[in-house]
């Protein structure tokens, strides 16, 4: 018996070969980096010479920037409606595909298809659709008599972020489609059937019985959501680049200002660390969510 | 079969489809859009953007093909996208069996770093990443976007490989122990062949995400020569802003070849993303 556990774990050590390439090659680049970038954020450095070490300096001023705030208003924005959204019109939406239609295959299909483009892609064609002279939006608009609400989307201060979220959640409908109907497929009809008996109407069945069942499959939708929009970089930057005037500003489009326009690398880098801590934490509390759900 | 169907009648049948198909609409609209554009001649597009081509017309596409350099870009795309995918697929594989399979030291705590990299952004460690490229001399080179490329792809690819490793019955490896065989050639003869599903969708969704990459390559290969497509799409849309054919045309040859993928494997890219939540 002892020899055997010898042995035992004599075998389990084998594990840690399989384990160490990758873990080798993740600290290479990216865990040391990200450690690196800690340090840098406690330091000020233009990116010629060394690093002068600064203490907490960056973080206090990062309490006192009225542009970072204004730009974590935003991210929060974006969290808000662009996860409340695009799950209430997924859950609808995968709740038809449910409760089975002909072509259901091939409309997941189509749905999904804007999450496989590159965000470069997606600015581009959606920088067409809100052009304000022979844009699709505006000359629809013209089309049914609402000339005067044609305007530059992208350009206005009230309407470029807002602008952009519904690019974005163009984008992932369909992952939240497609995941929730995956998430469907475990829900009990018997216990549908039996409420739908008891007299339930629809939408109390919808809310009481289908939705409780799926409830792991959508805060896993909603981490990834809210991770997503704490961390939204791309669409941003090519559709506006966080302007005009800075009123789609998101932290990570700030991030890359302070650090690649403004050389500030040491700011840059302390700004880039709080979006990792906001971006974990915000997970971490969904997940909390999900655990007090369940018990 | 009867009673599922009706337990399931939740809305008004005219209505459901109604609403299903309009969505349909919506999400494929503008992809056919700039498809069709860039087969009209340009001076047709601004006339009336939205008619349908009075003639195909190629030479949109030819010009971007050849002014536009996207066969260069194209080159560079597979060059980048090729390494990184199989380098994130070998690895993955590697820690995905060995964190589910195995108790060793440092296997929490490595698993749980190697998570932790779900949430934290590209932004996170761009600058440091920057120069420690350059210190290796790599910066500028197509290494310096694959092998970030490939640490960036791991912890996805090795919570999939993990949960998937983790729910193969045991009793497999146990019968390759008994004869005696090394634990490598375990996983190579009897598990890995057990775990395709897993690593095909691994290599699709791999493949999106490195294909679709923009910024790493922005900010690491400052080379025009060497731009992936969708840098290459980036510039040449500054370049060309007002002529809207030339970029609907840019924007189809960047989006055929991964659209075809996806079509092709869908499935298993569907079962990727939906893997973690549906456990």
């Amino acid at each position: 018996m002892a020899q055997q556990s010898r042995r035992g774990s004599k075998r389990q050590r084998a594990g840690f070969w399989f384990v160490l390439p990758a873990f080798l090659f993740y600290v290479a680049f990216f865990a040391y980096p990200f450690l690196s970038t800690v340090y840098l954020s406690m330091t000020e450095w233009n990116g010629v010479g060394s690093p002068t070490f600064t203490g907490l300096t960056n973080y206090i001023r990062l309490v006192q920037d009225g542009a970072m705030w204004s730009a974590l208003g935003n991210n929060i924005i974006w969290v808000i409606l662009g996860t409340a959204a695009p799950i209430f019109i997924g859950l609808i939406i995968s709740v038809m595909l449910w409760t089975g239609t002909k072509g259901g295959g091939v409309l997941r299909t189509i749905y999904f298809l804007p999450m496989v483009l590159s965000p470069v892609v997606i600015g581009v064609i959606w920088n067409w659709i809100y052009n304000p002279l022979f844009g699709l939006l505006n000359t629809g608009l013209r089309n049914v008599g609402l000339g005067k609400w044609a305007i530059g989307w992208l350009g206005e201060t009230e309407t470029a972020l807002y602008a952009v979220m519904l690019t974005a959640i163009w984008t992932y409908l369909g992952f939240c489609i497609v995941v929730l109907y995956a998430g469907l497929q475990k829900v009990d009809s018997e216990l549908v059937d039996a409420a739908r008996i008891d007299g339930a109407s629809p939408w109390q069945r919808f809310k009481n019985v289908i939705v409780p069942q799926i409830r792991p499959v959508l805060t896993m939708v909603i981490v990834y959501t809210v991770i997503g929009g704490f961390n939204v970089f791309d669409v941003v930057w090519v559709m506006t680049g966080g302007g005009p005037n800075n009123s789609s500003e998101v932290i990570a489009t700030y991030t890359y200002e302070v650090a690649f326009r403004n050389s500030e690398y040491g700011y840059g880098a302390t700004l880039s660390v709080i979006m990792s801590v906001v971006a974990l934490s915000a997970a971490y509390a969904a997940m909390r969510f999900r655990k007090a759900g369940e018990a | 079969m009867a009673r599922t169907a009706s337990s399931r009648r939740l809305f008004n049948s005219t209505g459901k489809y109604f609403i299903l198909i309009l969505m349909a609409v919506i999400a494929l609209y503008p992809i056919l859009q700039m498809w069709m554009t860039a087969l009209r001649p340009s001076n047709e597009v601004l006339r009336s953007p939205f008619a349908l081509p009075s003639e195909l017309d190629w030479s949109n596409l030819t010009k971007a093909w050849t002014q536009g350099r996207f066969g260069t870009y194209l080159v560079n795309s597979v060059i980048i996208t090729i390494p990184t995918v199989i380098g994130v697929v070998v690895l993955s594989c590697l820690a995905g069996y060995g964190i589910s399979r195995f108790k060793f030291w440092g296997r929490g705590i490595m698993f749980l770093t190697i998570l932790l990299g779900l949430t934290v952004p590209f932004q996170s460690v761009m600058i440091p990443l920057y120069y420690q490229l350059l210190n290796m001399g790599l910066l500028g080179t197509y290494w310096s976007v694959i092998l970030p490329g490939i640490a960036f792809g791991l912890p996805f690819g090795v919570f999939l490989m993990q949960s998937f490793f983790e729910d193969l019955p045991h009793e497999l490896a146990e019968a390759g122990r008994i004869d005696g065989s090394s634990e490598l050639r375990i996983f190579w003869d009897i598990m890995l062949p057990l775990a395709k599903p897993a690593v095909s969708t691994l290599i699709v969704f791999q493949f999106m995400k490195t294909w679709n990459e923009f910024l790493m390559p922005l900010l690491y290969l400052q080379d025009e020569d060497m731009r992936p497509i969708p840098l290459g799409l980036m510039f040449f849309q500054g370049a060309y802003t007002r002529d809207i054919g030339l970029i609907a045309a840019g924007v189809a040859i960047s989006t055929i070849p991964v659209i075809i993928v996806y079509l092709i494997f869908q499935r298993q890219f569907v079962k990727g993303l939906t893997a973690g939540a549906v456990k």
